[in-house]
């Protein structure tokens, strides 16, 4: 089979590395000059797009047309015949979406006023020298997410912050402020965050439109703690929303595919356009972090390949977690969404959900309801649940730093910058529910660690963890875990299951050359010295040579070879070996 | 109780109760705000807060100072038209008998109709003593008659 991945960034490699695994035939199309979307464009990023690409880079079924554009389709006998702005024309069976998303820059650009990306090429690690007046700067999050012309969160943008943080303090110390609305950070990330407050960056829960630029500096203007401050800043970075590639646009006019009112893929299955053979992944369904993207990279490369999910191995249920049912008597209730410890922050994600949620469900029996948020985090799409939990009537009450809430007896009370006093009936604690998940193992840290490896479901060498387990989330994002593990698990068992040619034994008879399904074994010349009564003459004859790249792991040369030369571990996957080891 | 009287707000803005309760506490209004211009260290989100968590805000200040320069619609992410708040609860407060007067003669002849206003606040104009409400130097201007009938 043949794949077309259109978009060469992160999550497009990573559904072409399985569909390579597949032994299928890939051409990855590249609007820019050179792959690696946004990715490649975080200049402090250690992991570095490159690393990724290696792996895959020198597979012979693998082609990279960079600097070219679909111009139409069109499909007769299930195949797509895409025709290229240079007049080439390719054929394929499947075609993976990646087009990822752009970071849309600021109104107000200047030498002082820097979107994320500009600031990260100027704290880059390989410029010998920061400029000397980097003293005092701040962040200004959400700038062009979460309002009226687009809604949802960018879902990145709040750990991309505090990276930069990071990276900043690593060279040098200025004074740091961040405004915030939410800090929608994941798993690590909260550690991370207090770390970073701890070294005395300042976080504001406001946000600020008044920003007055000159020579020096940026004059920013905000409101808090029930006071109006006025603070200049030597740089300011505006951290800029993430959309839609507009390509993808073009792609769905031409492919016929349809859009949502967003300008995302519309999922008609998981990680699948309602087209027929055209798949999703990245940012071409919603805002995401790496992470995420090489997640449903894997995800839409494994069923774009063919995959069905998971026929091997072995897979454990744990229970689902339990629901949460609310009392029927009263008339006002209080959400608090807020802890403390830095572990049970990891459950934000989840909570913020299940809250709003439950909070809908109230507002629509007529209830009073408020919600007090210390944070909350609704990346992407969630954001529209939050949305619609306010337009419903849900009450916010956003605490800033230092108000405190206090509970007691039926009523809650907020001090600091606002003083607040309500009634409530019932009141329901988000620190409460993270008590009964204590027991639960969930493999948080690493919802947003793009590591080294390409391993987004991986806990560790025999396991893999989708679902609440790996991180609790929205449910959407179970299947494409699923299947995202199901690719993992395909990846992994590749090193494994190449056989191996045991040259002693080999005769060179060729018997597996022609069995090979995927040509991937030649027959070489070897030279050998033979001892002839002190005679040495040297003589050649041929071996049999495996190519890992091409071998799709099948074992018929090694059931077919006479001479019992080609040792392979028949076992199904590493999984399936632990199991049988276990059982011995 | 508090609900109608919230509702009644909304329905003088004319625009729904959800074009308010969006709001998802930023404060950008309160930085860009003209009152902040002047010191005045407003915050206009908290008119919506108080007006959700059943407070209606008639003395606070921005409603008795917001300039209506839609500064903070402008910026807000929401496009939440606070004036338009605060112009309902200026209409809804009764406010003293000279505001009441005129937006009755507003009401009855479109416009304002000074024989009408007079005679509506005579009462109270006689028994505090006429012209302790007329500016101080109204005293010592030159009262005469307009120069077309001194002609005839
Ligand atoms: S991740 Fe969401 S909350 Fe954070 S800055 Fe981006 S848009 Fe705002
Ligand atoms: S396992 Fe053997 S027969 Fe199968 S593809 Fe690899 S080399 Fe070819
Ligand atoms: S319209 Fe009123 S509240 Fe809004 S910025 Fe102007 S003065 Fe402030
Ligand atoms: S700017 Fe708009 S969304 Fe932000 S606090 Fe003010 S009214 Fe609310």
């Amino acid at each position: 089979m043949r794949i077309a991945v259109l978009g060469g960034g992160i999550s497009g490699i990573s559904s072409a590395k399985v569909a390579l695994r597949f032994g299928h035939e890939v051409i990855i199309i590249e609007k820019e000059g050179k792959i690696g979307g946004l990715m490649a464009r975080i200049a402090n990023c250690r992991v570095g797009f490159q690393t990724f690409f290696e792996e895959i880079r020198n597979s012979p079924k693998l082609k990279v047309l960079t600097g070219k554009r679909v111009l139409s389709c069109e499909r007769r006998n299930g195949l797509f015949l895409l025709d290229l702005d240079d007049g080439e024309r390719v054929e394929v069976d499947r075609v993976v979406l990646a087009t990822g998303l752009i970071s849309c820059e600021p109104d107000t650009k200047g030498r002082r006023i820097l979107s994320s990306l500009e600031y990260d090429s100027l704290i880059d690690q390989r410029n010998e020298a920061l400029p000397n007046d980097l003293k005092k700067i701040a962040f200004i999050l959400c700038h062009g997410s979460r309002s009226r012309d687009y809604p949802l969160c960018s879902s990145v943008c709040c750990s991309y912050t505090l990276r930069q943080i990071k990276w900043t303090l690593l060279r040098t110390h200025p004074e740091i402020t961040v405004f915030y609305n939410d800090l929608r950070l994941f798993g690590q990330e909260f550690f991370l965050l207090k770390a970073l407050k701890d070294s005395n960056v300042r976080f504001l829960r406001t946000n600020s439109k008044s920003m007055e630029e000159d020579e020096e500096g940026v004059k920013v203007r905000y409101f808090s703690g029930g006071k109006l401050f006025e603070e200049k800043f030597n740089y300011l970075v505006t951290v800029n929303a993430l959309r839609p590639n507009p390509e993808l646009g073009h792609l769905s006019r031409i492919f016929g595919f349809s859009l949502n009112e967003h300008g995302f893929v519309k999922e008609a299955s998981p990680l699948q356009t309602d087209v027929d053979g055209v798949f999703a992944c990245g940012g071409s369904l919603e805002p995401m972090n790496i992470k995420d993207s090489i997640l449903t990279g894997f995800a839409a490369g494994y069923l774009a390949s063919g995959g069905k999910g998971i026929t091997g191995g072995k897979m454990v249920f744990r229970k689902d977690p339990p629901g949460f049912d609310l009392p029927d008597s009263g008339e006002s209730f209080a959400f608090y969404l807020g802890v403390d410890d830095t572990y049970s922050s990891m459950f934000y994600e989840y909570f913020s959900l299940v809250f709003v949620e439950l909070a809908l469900k109230l507002v629509e029996r007529k209830k009073q309801v408020y919600v007090v948020t210390r944070n909350s985090v609704f990346p992407s799409y969630e954001e529209l649940i939050y949305e619609k939990a306010r337009r419903e009537g849900v009450v916010f009450i956003h605490l800033e730093e230092d108000e405190r809430v206090s509970f007691d007896k039926g009523s809650l009370r907020i001090e600091g910058g606002k003083k607040i006093e309500i009634k409530v009936d019932h009141l329901i604690l988000m620190e409460d529910f993270c008590r009964y998940f204590r027991e639960f193992e969930v493999l948080g840290f690493s919802r947003s660690e793009p590591q080294l490896r390409w391993s987004p479901t991986k806990w560790d060498r025999n396991r893999y963890h989708v679902g609440f387990l790996r991180y609790p989330r929205s449910r959407r994002w179970e299947t494409r875990e699923y299947y995202a593990a199901c690719a993992e698990a395909l990846l992994d068992s590749e090193a494994r299951k190449v056989p191996e040619v045991l040259e002693e034994s080999c005769s060179g008879c060729g018997f597996c050359k022609n069995a090979c399904l995927a040509n991937a074994i030649e027959t070489k010349r070897r030279d050998r010295t033979l001892s002839l009564f002190g005679l040495h003459p040297t003589t050649f004859d041929p071996i049999a040579k495996i190519d890992p790249n091409l071998c799709i792991g099948c074992g018929l040369c090694a059931s077919i070879c006479p001479s019992h030369a080609i040792k392979f571990d028949f076992t199904r996957t590493s999984t399936d070996r632990q199991s049988a080891q276990e059982n011995r | 109780m508090l609900k109608t009287e919230r509702d009644e707000i909304f329905e003088k803005t004319g625009q729904r109760r959800e074009d308010f309760s969006v709001c998802m506490g930023c404060k950008i209004c309160a930085s860009v705000c003209t009152l902040n211009d002047i010191g005045k260290n407003v915050n206009p989100q908290d008119l919506l807060l108080s007006i959700f968590l059943g407070h209606i805000p008639n003395d606070h200040s921005i409603v008795t100072y917001c300039t209506s320069c839609y500064r903070c619609v402008e910026s807000c992410p929401w496009r939440i038209k606070i004036p338009e708040i605060v112009r309902a609860i200026r209409e809804r407060s009764k406010g003293d008998l000279f505001t009441r007067t005129f937006k009755s003669s507003i009401a009855i002849f479109g416009r304002a109709y000074e024989p009408y206003i007079f005679f509506r606040i005579l009462p109270f104009l006689l028994k505090k003593g006429y012209l302790r409400y007329l500016p101080r130097w109204i005293r010592y201007m030159n009262f005469s008659f307009p120069p077309f009938l001194l002609r005839r």
